[in-house]
């Protein structure tokens, strides 16, 4: 079939997006049935104590996960309303942003500390070194939020920017 | 060879770009196969994709697996002489992807795919078997200084020479060396429907439509276009937006494509794999 063919009719330019969306986000057909298994990941120093860790995302409650990169412009905006959300919600949910750019090089673990800080983040922050929580996530962009129920089933994904009233929303359907 | 083969039907691309400009995702996604390139088996290191054997029949405008590379010479801007696409064939393996810098959402994805792959290659001792190639096709905007300023904010490496962007000298080279050359489609849109960046903050429901959200990196494009803030200080031209194909490419040390990964940022994690073992067993 030659692409002319393909994309002449709405019928089948859905039939493209479908398979154009399967590519992007490697997304499988029940992946998430068993809950996303939690990944142990290198808190940010500057934080907590040096050599820390934080079990990304917990069993046991509601996630809120975020995976950002302190180059990213969209990212930064998006901590406002992650802050407000870390602000409103209670013990009972783990908010949490990741970081998977690569550290070491270029970018050091003190160069995501200071642009935390001067994002004036106060939730936890970590390090995704060898892009498991990543694969785990099937994300492929940044800013990219993850809520997840008690089980660590995904309740809800999002590329790009996320106001704090759709994340409270969420939040709220996957305590229910 | 394969710059003949890759037939340019520019009515189809603009087509496929006018999709998304319209919501729905970029074709690209969908891989034809080479099979007429001559390339065997054993010149590939990898398997081919997934989507091979449906790709074959279908025929998407930029180079596919298996695949030679396409040639052109661009000027490359930061290291004050002119690159051709094919320059490091023999010698190193070469990942490229095509950007406009005033993007925040694909393009930086894109560049930091590469990216990813260089810090890498740095930290595990490849850094002088693979090259890193950038090409921009919005050179009015993508000067010199805007380029370095992009890759630094990024987090590229420029000291460990492996990384070039290139930037055609005008748009009608670009339209020539991008679009002709590399069959990737892009078209300026800077007026886009503002409606659009409040199906973005609410789009939600996780079910069957987790293939939608994937694609909300393209509708989402206005969306963040809008932050003028914090990108574009100094140039005032904030809303500069292009729809245009998004592709990475992995090519081996001879030269042929293993992987073309279309549709939006390629998984971190896939690339990197793909990347190892390409300049590891090429």
């Amino acid at each position: 079939m030659r692409r002319r063919e393909l994309i002449a009719g709405g019928a089948a330019l859905a039939t493209l997006g479908g398979a154009g969306a399967l590519a992007v986000t490697d997304w499988q057909p029940g992946s998430d049935d068993g809950g996303v298994e939690p990944v142990e990941l290198a808190a940010i120093s500057g934080q907590g104590e040096e050599g820390d860790t934080v079990t990304v995302p917990e069993r046991g409650r509601v996630s809120l996960v975020e995976l950002f990169a302190t180059s990213c412009d969209v990212c930064s905006r998006q901590m406002a309303p992650l802050g407000r959300v870390a602000e409103r919600v209670g013990d009972d949910v783990q908010v949490v942003s990741v970081t998977n750019e690569p550290l070491g090089g270029t970018v050091t673990r003190a160069d995501v500390a200071d642009w935390w800080t001067a994002h004036e983040g106060t939730w936890p922050v970590a390090h995704d070194a060898d892009l498991d929580l990543t694969s785990a996530l099937n994300a492929v962009s940044v800013p990219y939020t993850v809520v997840l129920d008690a089980e660590n089933r995904v309740d809800w994904r999002h590329s790009g920017y996320a106001d704090h009233a759709t994340l409270l929303a969420r939040l709220e359907e996957a305590r229910a | 060879m394969n710059v003949n083969e890759t037939t340019v039907d520019r009515r189809t691309m603009l087509r496929v770009a006018g999709a998304t400009a319209i919501g729905l995702p970029l074709a690209g996604c969908i891989e034809r196969i080479g099979d007429e390139t001559g390339a065997t088996r054993e010149d590939l290191v990898l398997a081919p994709p997934a989507s091979h054997d449906r790709a074959r029949e279908t025929d998407v405008p930029h180079p596919i697996y298996g695949d030679d590379l396409p040639e052109a010479t661009v000027q490359a801007p930061l290291h004050d002489r002119s690159v051709t696409t094919t320059e490091f064939v023999g010698d190193r393996a070469t990942m490229l992807t095509f950007v406009f810098t005033s993007c925040t959402t694909v393009c930086p994805g894109l560049t930091s795919t590469l990216r990813r792959i260089q810090a890498d290659s740095i930290e595990r001792g490849y850094a002088d078997e693979i090259a890193f190639q950038t090409v921009t096709f919005d050179p009015e905007y993508d000067t010199t200084d805007v380029l370095r300023e992009y890759g630094e904010k990024q987090g590229v490496d420029f000291d460990v020479g492996n990384w070039y962007f290139l930037r055609p000298e005008t748009p009608a080279r670009a339209t020539s060396v991008v679009e002709d050359t590399f069959g990737v489609a892009f078209e300026r849109a800077d007026e886009s429907d503002p409606t659009e960046s409040e199906n973005e903050t609410t789009d939600d429901d996780h079910t069957e439509s987790d293939g939608e959200t994937g694609d909300t990196d393209h509708d989402g494009m206005n969306e963040s276009d809008g932050d003028t803030d914090e990108t574009h200080d100094g140039h005032g031209r904030s809303h500069r937006h292009f729809v245009h194909t998004s592709l990475v490419l992995l090519v081996n040390r001879d030269g042929l494509v293993e992987r073309a990964y279309a549709g939006g940022p390629p998984a971190p994690r896939t690339v990197l794999d793909d990347a190892r073992t390409v300049v590891e067993e090429g």
